[in-house]
């Protein structure tokens, strides 16, 4: 990918104005009308008032909305043209929307956004998503400060979640980052996070991040950059997380490929994972983060029919990515009824690894090969939900350790796997 | 050469501020004084300007600096003769250059021969010509100006045994301007020097003549209505004389000094001198563009003063707590710097004594609306010494040579009124006009230059302010017009180079001319009109249809 074709002349026209910064905020958009004006508004408040001294901006990298975002982005900014002195503030608080090229991806998104931030100078960035209807100005500062005053590297967020959201972290993502990085990050993509500048430098200057920037791998490549170059990383406690109403649900093979596909591609790109570390925490900062356990409509059964149709439909191109044995028990497992249906740690965690290991030896299509995974994972789903279905927090944590240490466990299988001594 | 006869010259003047005690030593005593400052004349001629602005000389006990006088109708005897002054301004008017004193209307000595009348007993005529009470509890919503010597605007009088109402220090008794005497007596002091000669007064500390209960008493309509009457009487007795307001308000309560015309002719711009360093510091013009949007419009026959120091402490009183604590950080850290709410800092010390931040600061006074005023020794870069009290640090003898004393005192330096700087920065032996004058790119003729340039055009003086805002916010941009002409002002704020694209439609067809060296750059055009600029560069371009 053509750096030029993302940073649009209009795009660095408006960075030219802008000038060297000390913060940037990130932005980026795509038809987010009804959610952006708020998100504007609480970024300004957390910049004016957390940082007042700092050279500020805030950049919107928008994908080509139809929807009047870039028009709400720039009313929801105060500058001077409107002549609408801020006391409150020192310096001019710049706001741009810029259009970056090459159509709408989250990851060009973010990855002009962080171009900015490397251009600029800024010594650190946030980026915002903009489906977080809940932001509020404190969130600025808690991602930013532990850049600024602590010289942390990368910030991620901790939110208060429910016991079933974020299923895919929970049981693939986090876990195996842990396992195989040594780092206890707990939202290892996340639509909120900071950035030191020394760390976006870092990035574009290597060979990976145009390429996952253009899969939309971005956010999780940037996690395992930094922990893979010894970044210093921090969590901060957010709140709770509410996503615009207008959101999508998500679909499980695009959060594969978000999720699962760049952790997959980080394995060849970082191989800092081969050598052994015990997992060690992050810091939280701002308390600790909270599993909550309001009753929640789940329609479990679609996850085992699915479950267990992918496996019998996928057959084929199973056989090509896992192991005969892992291959059989979850024709086994496809073949139980609900009621007896478990997918276990063990067994998921090598399907994991051999999947992974199948992704490095390009066995098949890449993306084929994520797609395929979309079955396995809905039965990997479905016992979790039943598993900690009368959980309370402690439980639910618990599991998620137990699941840890197994992906730990099995971290020289996927080391076999990759030299394909297995 | 004769002074200027239109009525108006305090719009077109360019003004410096000298402290008799400091300039120049012509006795040998060790004290600036009349017949020296009368013969350095001709440096403050050949500097460009054409109005002196001098500092108290009046006998005092010179414990604020002659701001507590102690008779308004001499000289101190340190300073010469009251015939030494009329020499020196008759001197000065024969070069053109117009003389401003100090009338310090608010409070005297304690030492004044009123006040120890006033003190003498509860029944002496003039007891209520200073104000007086049982109590020190009245007007407790009156704020303390000099915080760090001060703890009450009330002082016990052990002779009278009662307080006496003081908003400055506690030798400075404020005088009581609801007695009808004293704004006579006060009249009668300005009539003296007004039939001598002298063409304007700064008035000092004018928001304080009246109190009154259950206000702040600062700016009252009280006060506000004596300063009229003083004004008319002006007006009537002396066209084209000149009153200068020393109030350090915020801008919507400076509107007021000028009134309808029928107040002050001028008032210093308090709020945007520290802004302008605000400005700089963070190399962001909107200190600047939001203060001079909220000053309000003024009569066309009044003038803003604009300064970037004096005599005084680098003031923080007219900014939020959040812009001082940033002042603080940036120009004060050591905190011997600071005094009251305010820097004790001479220009080139704050400016870390970097010449193009010195010119970019005087660029910005000198083209901004208003009247500008140069502090005596800032014109070559002088420094300060925080290690003398009070704001005497600013005040130290003026650097004519690197030879004895500097050239300011032929007495022995132990008796010179004030340490002369010696460090090897700021020292007079390193900076001094003798030095200066032999260089053509030094920052006394660089002064000189922009003075010259100043003066080349009404507009600076008269004309009205259109802010450009280009998308780069660190350049600061407006276009002055009067009459037929404009000026195109640009400045770089920041410390690196910057490029600025400026809307200047409304001048298509223009050619800029660059007023320094008198260049031509592209005609105004469609486009938006690209500039570079380097570190703190500033341009002041005419534009002329051609």
């Amino acid at each position: 990918m053509a750096e030029e074709s993302i940073l649009t002349d209009d795009f660095l026209h408006e960075l030219m104005n802008v000038g060297e910064v000390d913060v940037l905020v990130g932005l980026p958009t795509y038809n987010d009308a009804a959610s952006i004006g708020q998100i504007v508004q609480a970024i300004r408040a957390g910049l004016v008032k957390y940082f007042p001294r700092q050279r500020a901006v805030i950049i919107n990298a928008d994908g080509g909305s139809h929807d009047m975002t870039q028009e709400l982005v720039r009313a929801a900014s105060i500058t001077d043209l409107q002549h609408t002195p801020n006391p409150h503030a020192l310096r001019t608080l710049h706001s741009i929307s810029v259009r970056y090229g090459g159509g709408p991806s989250t990851g060009r998104g973010l990855y002009a956004i962080l171009a900015a931030a490397d251009l600029l100078h800024s010594s650190a960035c946030a980026v915002i998503s903009a489906d977080s209807t809940n932001i509020e100005p404190e969130w600025i500062a808690h991602l930013l400060q532990p850049v600024c005053q602590d010289g942390f590297d990368l910030v991620t967020p901790a939110y208060h979640r429910h016991k079933f959201d974020g299923l895919l972290v929970r049981n693939l993502v986090y876990p195996m980052i842990r396992a195989l990085y040594a780092k206890q990050i707990r939202e290892p993509y996340p639509s909120e996070f900071a950035l030191s500048g020394r760390l976006a430098t870092h990035l574009f200057g290597q060979d990976g991040w145009a390429t996952v920037a253009e899969q939309d791998g971005a956010k999780l490549y940037l996690t395992i950059s930094a922990i893979a170059g010894s970044f210093k990383l921090a969590q901060a406690l957010l709140g709770s997380k509410t996503r615009a109403q207008n959101s999508p649900p998500a679909d499980v093979v695009d959060a594969l490929r978000e999720g699962v596909g760049p952790l997959f591609f980080s394995l060849d790109q970082q191989p800092a994972w081969r050598s052994s570390m015990p997992s060690e925490p992050v810091p939280i900062l701002g308390g600790r983060p909270e599993v909550t356990l309001e009753p929640l409509r789940i329609n479990r059964k679609r996850l085992y029919d699915l479950f267990r149709s992918g496996v019998s439909e996928l057959e084929p191109l199973l056989s090509s990515i896992v192991s005969q044995a892992t291959l059989q028990q979850l024709e086994e497992l496809a073949s139980r009824a609900e009621q007896e249906f478990c997918y276990p740690d063990e067994l998921w965690v090598k399907t994991v690894y051999e999947f992974a290991a199948s992704y490095h030896r390009a066995v098949l299509n890449r993306d084929h090969i994520i797609q395929a995974l979309a079955p396995l994972y809905r039965g990997r789903a479905y016992t979790f939900l039943v598993e900690n279905r009368d959980s309370q927090s402690e439980e639910v944590e618990k599991n998620v350790e137990a699941l840890c240490l197994t992906f730990e466990k099995f971290k020289p299988y996927l080391g076999e796997l990759w030299d394909g001594r297995k | 050469m004769p002074l200027s006869q239109d009525p108006q010259w305090y719009k077109d003047a360019l003004i410096y501020q000298v402290h008799v005690r400091s300039f120049q030593d012509s006795s040998g005593d060790g004290i600036g004084d009349f017949r020296g400052l009368a013969q350095k004349l001709d440096y403050v001629q050949e500097l460009g300007v054409d109005t002196l602005w001098l500092m108290p000389f009046f006998p005092s006990p010179l414990r604020d600096d002659g701001y507590d006088i102690a008779d308004y109708r001499s000289v101190h005897p340190n300073y010469g003769t009251l015939d030494d002054f009329k020499g020196f301004l008759e001197a000065a008017h024969a070069r053109g250059i117009r003389v401003i004193i100090e009338m310090v209307l608010n409070h005297t000595s304690d030492q004044h021969a009123w006040f120890q009348q006033s003190r003498s007993s509860r029944d002496n005529p003039r007891r209520d010509w200073y104000v007086w009470s049982d109590k020190d509890t009245k007007y407790q919503g009156t704020r303390i100006i000099f915080l760090d010597t001060e703890l009450s605007n009330w002082a016990w009088d052990p002779v009278s045994k009662q307080y006496y109402w003081h908003r400055f220090f506690s030798h400075q008794p404020d005088l009581n301007y609801d007695n009808p005497e004293v704004r006579e007596e006060m009249w009668e002091v300005m009539r003296f020097w007004l039939r001598m000669g002298v063409d304007g007064f700064r008035l000092d500390a004018v928001p304080y003549l009246i109190e009154r209960e259950g206000t702040n008493c600062e700016n009252l309509p009280e006060t506000h209505a004596v300063i009229k009457d003083y004004r008319a009487r002006l007006d009537r007795e002396f066209p084209g004389k000149m009153f200068l307001a020393e109030a350090n308000q915020w801008p919507e309560d400076l509107g007021p000094y000028f009134s309808r015309g029928d107040e002050f002719h001028m008032a210093f711009n308090f709020p945007l001198m520290p802004r302008m360093f605000m400005g700089l510091k963070l190399e962001d013009r909107k200190p600047i563009t939001e203060i001079l949007q909220r000053t309000p419009q003024i009569p066309e026959i009044c003038q803003w003063c604009l300064f970037l120091r004096n005599h005084d402490e680098l003031t923080l009183e007219m900014v939020t707590d959040m812009e001082r604590d940033y002042m603080y950080d940036e120009y004060a850290r050591d905190r011997s710097m600071r005094l009251n709410l305010g820097i004790r800092r001479r220009l080139a010390p704050l400016l870390d004594n970097d010449r193009r931040r010195i010119e970019l600061m005087n660029g910005m006074l000198m083209s901004l609306p208003g009247t500008p005023i140069a502090y005596y020794g800032d014109e070559i870069g002088m420094g300060d010494n925080v290690n003398l009290g009070d704001r005497n640090g600013v005040r130290t003898p003026m650097q004519w040579d690197g030879g004895w004393n500097g050239g300011f005192s032929t007495a022995d330096p132990e008796k010179l009124y004030s340490p002369l700087m010696l460090n090897p920065v700021y020292g007079y032996q390193a900076v001094n006009v003798s030095s200066q004058k032999r260089f053509e790119h030094s920052l006394l003729s660089w002064m000189k230059r922009i003075l010259k340039v100043r003066k080349s055009s009404p507009v600076f003086g008269r004309g009205s302010i259109e802010f450009l805002y280009p998308a780069n916010h660190r350049v600061l941009a407006y276009v002055r017009s009067w009459g037929k002409e404009a000026i195109l002002v640009v400045n770089n704020l920041s410390s690196s180079a910057q490029a600025v694209e400026l809307d200047l439609r409304g001048y298509k067809g223009n050619i800029l001319i660059e007023m320094f060296g008198r260049n031509i750059f592209p005609r105004v055009g469609d486009l938006p009109y690209l500039l570079t600029m380097g570190p703190y560069q500033f341009y002041w371009f005419r534009l002329r249809k051609l």
